[in-house]
């Protein structure tokens, strides 16, 4: 009979819901959802020292470099200089940022070459 | 537009009015307490030095008058300025350009967030940009004497750089990454990036800040159809802009310990060139043809 037999798996002292079977496998995704929001809240706190705008102009490598090294202070692993495009790349579109005004200004403004009066003083040794 | 400042003689005689200076006043004198724009924030400062300038100063300098003096922390609170809550760099600032009165730093009551004056003529300030305190570049000793003979074939010798140069730029950038990638026995992908930085810098900067004026003319024989400097100058124009570098840098805000690292790799990155000195760098250059007859004959 059925509810002698569902009283014999009692018997057998283990049953789905003791503490010693793992519980179901849907609980394992969890950390990999912490581990995404913390990547994704590192990159916008590196943002606000290095806004996107900055990687359309002339100082973009240094700023990708700044990201680079931020990103991998605060997560404590490796980021090449395409992971972190690749990155930005899901919040930004970079291609339709525009440059910098100031930067515009900035690198318009042609001068001669001067070389700095220390440069001509003997050096102490 | 607008007028410059007057010098001290003319100032000295408006010295009786100076108690009850009139707040819209525009004259000035030598070791006067005046509030000054710098950017959006207004601060105080002391005249240090008077000059003409090309031109407007006055709308930058006011009185020191209550009047002002309201305006001036009507403003603070706007802004709302605190010291020392910027992230970054420091952010004490040093006014960039020349302006018409030299300003006694020492005396600046307020700290100055980050503003940024303008050499250009439009006479008009730019008020949201920003500039960062500027890192330090030690240029070895044997480069600065490179330089210094740089300076003396081109400015007093009339000579110039024969073009195109071979190694150019970016071969000594590739050769410089070979070398590193060799020593650490991997491929550095932060000197990857800092190596496409200054190749950017240098392609950009060259026509605007790295050449002296008697290079101009050869710069434009042979810069056209869109060649990129980098790939017919070399390591004499390259090191010119080590000398801009600090300047161009803090254009861009970078986090204070990266600043440290980039510091260091472009030292390593210098004193590679002076390693190489004998084969990177011209030893003699070539007398320089001007068309228009003025230079010497070949």
């Amino acid at each position: 009979m059925e509810g002698g037999r569902a009283k014999e798996e009692e018997h057998d002292g283990v049953s789905v819901h003791s503490p010693c079977k793992a519980p179901p496998s849907s609980a394992s995704s969890l950390p990999k959802e912490q581990h995404e929001v913390e990547l994704e809240l590192r990159l916008l706190e590196a943002l606000e020292i290095y806004p996107p705008v900055k990687l359309r102009g002339v100082h973009r490598h240094f700023v990708l470099y700044g990201l680079m090294e931020f990103l991998q202070k605060s997560l404590d692993r490796h980021f090449s200089p395409d992971e972190v495009l690749q990155l930005l790349d899901r919040f930004y579109n970079l291609e339709v940022l525009k440059p910098d005004d100031e930067e515009i200004d900035t690198l318009n403004h042609e001068e001669d070459f001067c070389l700095p009066q220390s440069y001509f003083v003997k050096e102490e040794p | 537009m607008g007028s410059s400042l007057k010098e001290e003689t003319t100032a000295d005689a408006d010295t009786s009015s100076r108690d009850t200076p009139p707040s819209d006043s525009n004259i000035f004198s030598e070791g006067e307490r005046v509030l000054a724009y710098h950017g959006p924030y207004i601060y105080e400062a002391k005249v240090q030095k008077l000059s003409f300038g090309r031109k407007n100063g006055t709308d930058r300098l006011m009185k020191n008058t209550e009047e002002n003096v309201r305006k001036q922390q009507a403003l603070d609170r706007k802004q709302g300025v605190e010291k020392g809550s910027r992230p970054g760099r420091s952010s004490q600032t040093k006014p960039k350009s020349s302006t018409d009165a030299k300003l006694d730093k020492e005396d600046l009551k307020n700290t100055v967030p980050k503003g940024k004056k303008r050499k250009s003529d439009s006479g008009v300030e730019k008020d949201n940009s920003s500039m960062e305190k500027p890192i330090k570049i030690q240029i070895p000793s044997t480069l600065r004497k490179q330089l210094v003979d740089d300076w003396e074939f081109v400015t007093q010798q009339d000579q110039l750089v024969k073009l195109p140069r071979s190694p150019n730029v970016d071969d000594i950038l590739t050769k410089y990454l070979e070398y590193r990638c060799k020593k650490d026995g991997t491929m550095s992908d932060s000197i990857g990036e800092i190596l496409k930085g200054i190749r950017c810098y240098f392609d950009k900067a060259l026509p605007v800040m790295l050449l002296y004026e008697k290079e101009r003319q050869q710069y434009h024989e042979v810069i056209v159809d869109d060649v990129s400097p980098s790939t017919i100058y070399g390591a004499e124009h390259l090191l010119r802009l080590f000398v801009k570098f600090p300047e161009l840098l803090a254009y861009v805000k970078i986090e204070e310990e990266t600043l440290t690292h980039l510091q260091q790799k472009i030292i390593d990155f210098l004193k590679f060139l002076q390693k190489n000195q004998s084969t990177f760098f011209l030893s003699a250059y070539d007398r320089s043809r001007v068309s228009d007859g003025k230079g010497k004959d070949n």
